[in-house]
């Protein structure tokens, strides 16, 4: 469906894309994981058409995307990355702009917009000005204005920054129904908790470059190990943490090692050296590792940095 | 204290970080300090207007007539038209016919006849016409005080002639002539001189009586001496004071009832409320380019919630985009200018309706140029801040050399030129052609396309400019 052809997109010295191949495929949940600054925002801004690439071609359905060409992008939906709304108006004024924007009038807008609003639950605020809507509502609002004229395809920026739990389950739910309907969905995020449910299919981008790409259990299997061993980092666990890093991976994030064993050493051998610096077994949890690990291996660095 | 000078010193920082800020606080009041320097007369040894396009007629053979000529001439207060230039580029003197019809055409406001019959043998006194279209008050005003001045200072010796004329008819000839010297020879005997120089001097009108509107210090000996050709110069003022302002004269007082002026007034007779027609243009064309700059900075505002994005990713081009927002100044600065021109009517009996259709069309070709001068700034300026501060530089300047504010003829010459490039001087220009000179539509025609093309130009520059920033992505 979108496919992008060695695209390379710089801003003066900074290279932001660096020769991007992919194939976007009908009906797929593509995630694009990579952290701050990877590239994200401006592979989804040249995939609608905001801006033209320096090098490479994008095309949709085998027409190039391009600025200049905007009767490609009805196809396209996009959700910004910030909340993209006239604030002053309310949220059916909002939707009824972009509406006709996209040709759409009459009976057939005010049916959308009566279905999007209900979808999201804000039916009831719909006279209501969005500055005075929560930061969820914004969002689920946000999300909905990008659909409204039923596109092939959807990208979304970054689309729950900000969002509490409760919300983030909403779109998450919104967007997992829309996709089982057929509709392909393009999903940047930094949070592999989101790549993870959401995605069939995940590209990890860092520096401008797809660094892997594939479903969550291809990606998985790009690692040298199979488990991994989180443990608290505590001055208790220090002496065991300062051993273990000859026999795998260790890092440390948020208060907790993470340790991957390297080829050959035995889960048995971890446990009895844990036995000897005196560790309770509780303290340990042993699981499949996650895309951060796979993030981590592959790019050198965690995806918040 | 240590907190209070840390909150201090943050903003100090956050100040020097905003260049609108500081262009707002220093560069506006000094850019404006200079401008009404000049009109103020702070920047120039001899204050008051300059250039004022003045006609002069004459049509009297006096020798005294054509000295008042070249009095006007020599005023910079003035720039004297006394030709008229023929479709075939070859001139010939202006008539008074010519003037009513080049007035209402706009080629000058003032003019000054000297008629055949300017020194009067029925009576003593002088007879002077001057025809004016006085759109701007203070400038009419003012153009009526230096004309009075000029003439009265200038007019004795006409005066005298006029007296002799007079004295010669009633006397007959040789009494004439017979009191001409008798007046001549008592004067010598009094105050000393020539009798033959002061008798000649008399006949041809010169009393002295010029002399007498610019006072002199006591010791003057001309003040004694009427035959010296020339007053003493005035003592020079102590270094570093004031120069000494002419006292006012009684003289003037006097030659004032003996100088019939017929005054004029060619265009906006009819007007019904004069002085609020005047001002009404230019404060509604200034309250209206704030109104867009605020526009501009709304642009901003659009563009960095990505706003833009969104509609951008639809198909929507970035012309489309643009184009929006400029009809949108258009719609907006109609709006408030109709309301104005409406307030204008209800309070002060503006005759709107009276104009209604030109009116509208002069407002949209009005609104269109501040529109686009919107988004010029947009296209100008990096943010928002600095839109504003922008904006609230230029429209501040054009509306002081545009007119807006005092008339443009109180700046220097240059200064002249700059505002007749601004919309603010246009686009009152337009209004005062509806509202006060009631023209028709094909006279308004040229005005509309100057103000047509400045919202062509500067919308090209402005498009130019923002296709080329990254505001779009």
């Amino acid at each position: 469906m979108l496919s992008l052809r060695s695209v390379t997109k710089r801003y003066g010295a900074l290279t932001a894309l660096d020769g991007v191949s992919l194939d976007i495929t009908r009906g797929e949940f593509f995630g694009l994981l990579g952290p701050n600054g990877a590239g994200k925002s401006t592979l989804m801004s040249l995939a609608a058409g905001l801006r033209s690439p320096d090098a490479g071609a994008l095309t949709l359905d085998g027409v190039v995307v391009t600025p200049a060409d905007p009767a490609t992008r009805t196809a396209l939906g996009l959700v910004p990355q910030s909340i993209a709304l006239f604030q002053d108006l309310s949220a059916e004024q909002n939707l009824h702009t972009f509406g006709r924007l996209y040709g759409l009038r009459g009976t057939e807008l005010r049916g959308r917009i009566d279905e999007a609003l209900a979808a999201v639950g804000l039916a009831d605020r719909r006279h209501d000005p969005v500055k005075n809507y929560s930061g969820g509502m914004q969002r689920r609002l946000n999300l909905i204005a990008a659909l409204l004229h039923r596109p092939k395809l959807l990208l979304c920026d970054e689309p729950t920054v900000g969002v509490d739990p409760q919300s983030r389950n909403a779109i998450f739910d919104f967007l997992e129904q829309r996709n089982r309907e057929g509709l392909t969905i393009i999903y940047s995020t930094h949070y592999m908790e989101e790549a993870t449910r959401l995605c069939s299919r995940i590209g990890i981008i860092d520096h401008g470059k797809i660094h892997a790409l594939g479903t969550l259990d291809e990606l998985l299997t790009q690692l040298p190990f199979e488990e991994e061993i989180v443990f608290p980092a505590t001055p208790a666990t220090a002496p065991l943490a300062a051993e273990l890093g000859a026999h795998g991976t260790l890092t440390t994030r948020e208060g907790r090692h993470h340790f991957q064993a390297a080829a050959g050493f035995k889960l048995s051998a971890f446990y009895a050296r844990t036995e000897a610096h005196g560790l309770s077994p509780r303290l340990f949890t042993a699981g499949r590792p996650t895309l951060e690990a796979v993030f981590l291996h592959l790019t050198g660095r965690n995806l918040r940095e | 204290m240590a907190v209070i000078l840390t909150l201090v010193r943050k903003d100090i920082a956050n100040f020097r970080r905003n260049r609108a800020a500081v262009v707002v606080t220093f560069l506006v009041p000094i850019v404006l300090i200079y401008i009404f320097g000049w009109v103020f007369g702070l920047n120039q040894k001899d204050n008051g207007p300059t250039g004022i396009r003045l006609a002069v007629v004459n049509a009297s053979p006096n020798p005294g007539a054509q000295k008042l000529v070249d009095a006007l001439k020599a005023d910079p207060a003035f720039r004297v038209v006394t030709t008229f230039v023929n479709p075939d580029q070859t001139t010939r003197p202006l008539t008074e016919e010519d003037l009513r019809p080049m007035i209402r055409e706009g080629d000058f406001r003032f003019a000054v006849v000297i008629p055949a019959d300017v020194v009067r043998t029925d009576r003593i006194g002088l007879h002077l016409k001057i025809l004016s279209d006085p759109r701007n008050e203070i400038e009419a005003q003012t153009v009526n005080g230096l004309l009075q001045r000029t003439l009265f200072s200038n007019v004795p010796e006409l005066l005298g002639q006029s007296l002799q004329a007079r004295a010669k008819e009633f006397l007959g000839d040789s009494r004439f002539r017979q009191f001409n010297r008798g007046l001549a020879d008592t004067v010598a005997s009094a105050f000393g001189g020539d009798p033959a120089k002061i008798q000649r001097q008399i006949e041809s009108g010169d009393f002295g009586l010029s002399r007498i509107s610019h006072p002199a210090s006591p010791a003057d000996p001309s003040l004694r001496r009427i035959d010296n050709a020339a007053p003493a110069p005035a003592a020079a003022p102590a270094p570093g004071a004031p120069a000494a302002k002419p006292a006012p004269s009684s003289a003037q007082d006097f030659f004032s009832r003996l100088i019939k002026i017929d005054q004029e007034q060619v265009v906006g007779k009819d007007v019904k409320s004069p002085a609020a027609t005047r001002l009404v243009g230019g404060w509604a064309i200034m309250f209206l380019l704030f109104a867009v700059s605020n526009g501009a900075a709304a642009f901003f505002d659009e563009a960095n919630t990505g706003v833009f994005q969104r509609i951008l990713s639809a198909p929507v081009t970035r012309a489309q985009l643009l184009w929006s927002r400029f009809l949108y100044g258009v719609w907006l600065g109609l709006i408030q200018l109709l309301i104005m021109f409406l307030a204008g009517h209800l309070m002060y009996g503006i005759d709107v309706f009276g104009h209604l259709g030109n009116l509208l069309a002069v407002s949209v070709a009005a609104a269109a140029a501040c529109s686009s001068f919107g988004m010029l700034i947009a296209a100008l300026a990096p943010n928002a801040a600095a839109a504003s501060g922008l904006s609230t530089l230029l429209v501040m300047v054009m509306s002081a050399t545009g007119g807006a504010w005092f008339p443009m003829s109180f700046m220097p010459e240059f200064m002249q030129r700059i505002g007749k490039f601004t919309l603010v001087y246009w686009s009152m220009e337009g209004f005062l052609q509806v509202l006060w000179a009631g023209r028709t539509f094909v006279e308004l025609l040229p005005i509309l396309g100057i103000l047509a093309g400045i919202t062509l130009v500067v919308m090209t520059v402005a498009i130019w400019r923002l296709n080329k920033k990254a505001i779009f992505a």
